[in-house]
């Protein structure tokens, strides 16, 4: 890549944490974000958008005032505050409490794939714009609705493109309860602790040996193990149910085919405090932070004022992005007339490719041989050369034997289907295009 | 079991990183301090970086596990894993003063205060009710007051010996610190094994120390 000195100016920059996506790169992302799309629709989830603006109340409301301080905030004429939305479960706990759930039939099954804002410390490579793409599944309790969401959760990473996802799954109500007959100095300092992931000593701090022992061991402490540790330290119902409630789970995600990518893990504690039952974060081989997170959070759309359950998880798409190897070109065919004679059979084979879905470029060619190299450097599949009532198509690119053939423009198109469809039949390969 | 990158650090905790990866048969020789990376065992490797950037690399994924000051760690509130506390580097941050002026502290009037540890330094005199201006300055601290630029430092103490040389007296303690071994926050699940077999060879060596 070459860098050019460009003009020093503010106007020609773009501050810091933001970025422009160039088509290659854009195109990188809208894969996922596609993959990602089918695989929430495929499940049932139906997706919502909500604006990126709100009242700095409704976000602090849902979001706890720890948040105040990442919001990017915005002042009204009339000096009201507004603030750009830092995740969408807060959005959509407003947007379900206030107006879907009053009048749902049933629970609700909602995904979101937009843009959030948050300030970042200087220096640390975070980006204060990112997508997040999530589900929420409202006005349902228990152990399903869980399992389904994290089940969820592994398949979208895995059609995204992450080959060996691990979601690590823990329990709000362990840890609350484990801590809970300790005095409230103890347990305040403990909680700021666990926050900070500061281990090293951690035993000193607490009075009873085993506890301080346990708590040591925690972050350690996955899979089975996990469970039979954390029985020896929890003492009352609500600590005993919410490690049933875990083994219950990961039983369920047996069932939903995707047990062994899934782990315990007690010492999950997540930043946002509007959670209240399963908490989870997921994985991918080369990223040092996690890809996605998420849980239950009973208390939320109470606080909008509808009490339901909720459940649900934010996958950080620029994060699966930076792990997911270049796919395949976006451009299925690249077609150039020989002249104005040509142009017009030329374009309306453009239009039947692309009412089958197929990604074309139609423009006027001097010759075949630079329509080739146009074609080369596009990236596309298929390169098709119309003059007069014929057409040259060669396939470029593509599993299966060289395709070149002279056909009349009209059969021009079937040349590519039967081509694919062979391709189809011999391989596992995606569909007739590509994308 | 997938290998580890360990991060360790040059200057202060360097001699005994070394000692106590030579003593856990991670590395073989003592390296040139001004390596960067260094093969461990099994494929695994060692990065050798500024005290500074552990918890950078560790942060990012970089490095697995690093060894790090508790003194970076509290200024720089990284999201890592502090899994033990390591016994050597010990260290005291102190707030020092000109000998003789030792009232200041208690003093109401506006006190600058020179540290290369600005948030560490702004969360003491927060909870100290103490009005401050912090300036961020990167070595040799003692120099700030001999020329007005601070009425005070805050700055790891040894053995006291420079504070004596430079007529600076201690009126408070900030922090106690040693070297602590810090994990990466996906490398602890995804590596669990490795990250396990570390913190148990570390434990005996850290105890015979």
């Amino acid at each position: 890549m070459r860098l050019r000195p460009g003009p020093r100016q503010r106007w020609a920059a773009l501050p810091r944490g933001l970025r422009d996506l160039a088509p290659a790169e854009a195109a990188r992302h809208l894969r996922v974000v596609g993959r990602l799309r089918a695989t929430f629709r495929a499940w049932g989830y139906r997706e919502v958008l909500t604006p990126a603006l709100e009242y700095l109340e409704t976000l602090v409301h849902g979001g706890g005032p720890g948040i105040q301080d990442r919001l990017f905030k915005v002042v009204g004429r009339r000096g009201e505050l507004l603030a750009l939305r830092p995740d969408l479960t807060v959005s959509i706990a407003r947007l379900a409490a206030t107006r879907l759930l009053p009048d749902a039939a049933g629970p609700l099954r909602l995904a979101y794939v937009a843009p959030v804002y948050r300030e970042q410390e200087e220096g640390r490579g975070r980006l204060r714009e990112f997508t997040q793409a999530g589900v929420e599944r409202l006005g349902e309790d228990g152990v399903d609705a869980d399992a389904e969401v994290i089940a969820l959760a592994v398949e979208a990473l895995r059609r995204a493109g992450i080959a060996r996802p691990v979601v690590t799954v823990g329990h709000i109500g362990f840890l609350d309860d484990a801590l809970g007959a300790l005095p409230p100095e103890t347990r305040d300092a403990l909680v700021a602790r666990l926050y900070r992931k500061q281990f090293a000593g951690i035993e000193a701090t607490v009075p009873h040996r085993h506890l301080g022992a346990f708590l040591r061991e925690l972050p350690l402490l996955q899979g089975g193990d996990a469970l039979a540790a954390a029985r020896a330290v929890v003492r009352t119902e609500r600590g005993e149910a919410a490690l049933a409630g875990l083994e219950a789970l990961l039983g369920r995600l047996e069932e939903h085919g995707v047990g062994e990518a899934v782990a315990v893990d007690l010492s999950i504690i997540r930043d946002f405090s509007y959670y209240t039952g399963v908490v989870f974060e997921g994985y991918g081989a080369g990223s040092g932070y996690p890809l996605l997170g998420g849980g239950r959070y009973d208390g939320l759309l109470a606080a909008f004022g509808t009490p339901a359950p909720a459940t649900g998880f934010a996958l950080g798409v620029d994060r699966v992005v930076a792990l997911v190897a270049d796919g395949e070109e976006e451009l299925d065919v690249l077609i150039a007339w020989a002249g104005p004679t040509a142009r017009a059979s030329a374009l309306r084979l453009a239009r039947g490719l692309r009412e089958t879905g197929a990604a074309v470029i139609a423009e006027p060619g001097r010759s075949w041989e630079e329509t080739l190299d146009r074609a080369g450097r596009e990236g596309a599949r298929w390169v098709m050369w119309v003059d007069g009532d014929g057409a040259r198509v060669r396939r470029l690119r593509g599993d299966g034997p060289a395709v070149e053939r002279r056909v009349p423009v009209a059969g021009a198109a079937d040349v590519v289907a039967a081509a694919d469809a062979h391709q189809v039949a011999a391989g596992p390969e995606v569909g007739a295009w590509s994308h | 079991m997938e290998p580890l990158t360990l991060a360790i650090p040059t200057g202060r905790l360097f001699p005994e990183a070394v000692a106590l990866l030579q003593r856990l048969r991670l590395l073989d020789a003592p390296p040139p301090e001004r390596a960067l990376v260094l093969p461990g065992p099994e494929g695994g490797r060692i990065l050798v970086a500024k005290p500074l950037d552990i918890l950078t690399y560790v942060e990012h994924g970089a490095a697995d596990a690093g060894i790090v000051g508790q003194d970076l760690l509290l200024e720089q509130e990284a999201d890592v894993y502090e899994l033990a506390d390591l016994g050597f580097g010990a260290c005291r941050a102190v707030v020092a003063v000109p000998a003789g002026r030792e009232a200041l502290l208690a003093g109401s009037a506006p006190l600058r205060v020179a540290t290369r540890y600005p948030r560490v330094t702004a969360r003491f005199f927060e909870q100290a009710r103490r009005p401050v201006e912090v300036i961020v300055l990167h070595g040799a601290l003692e120099l700030a007051p001999q020329v007005g630029l601070a009425d005070a430092i805050v700055d790891l103490v040894m053995t006291g010996r420079t504070l004596r040389a430079n007529r600076l007296v201690e009126v408070a303690e900030v922090f106690r610190s040693t070297a602590r071994l810090v994990v990466n926050r996906v490398s602890l699940r995804l590596k669990a094994p490795g990250v396990r077999a570390l913190l148990e060879a570390v434990a005996p060596a850290v105890q015979a120390t």
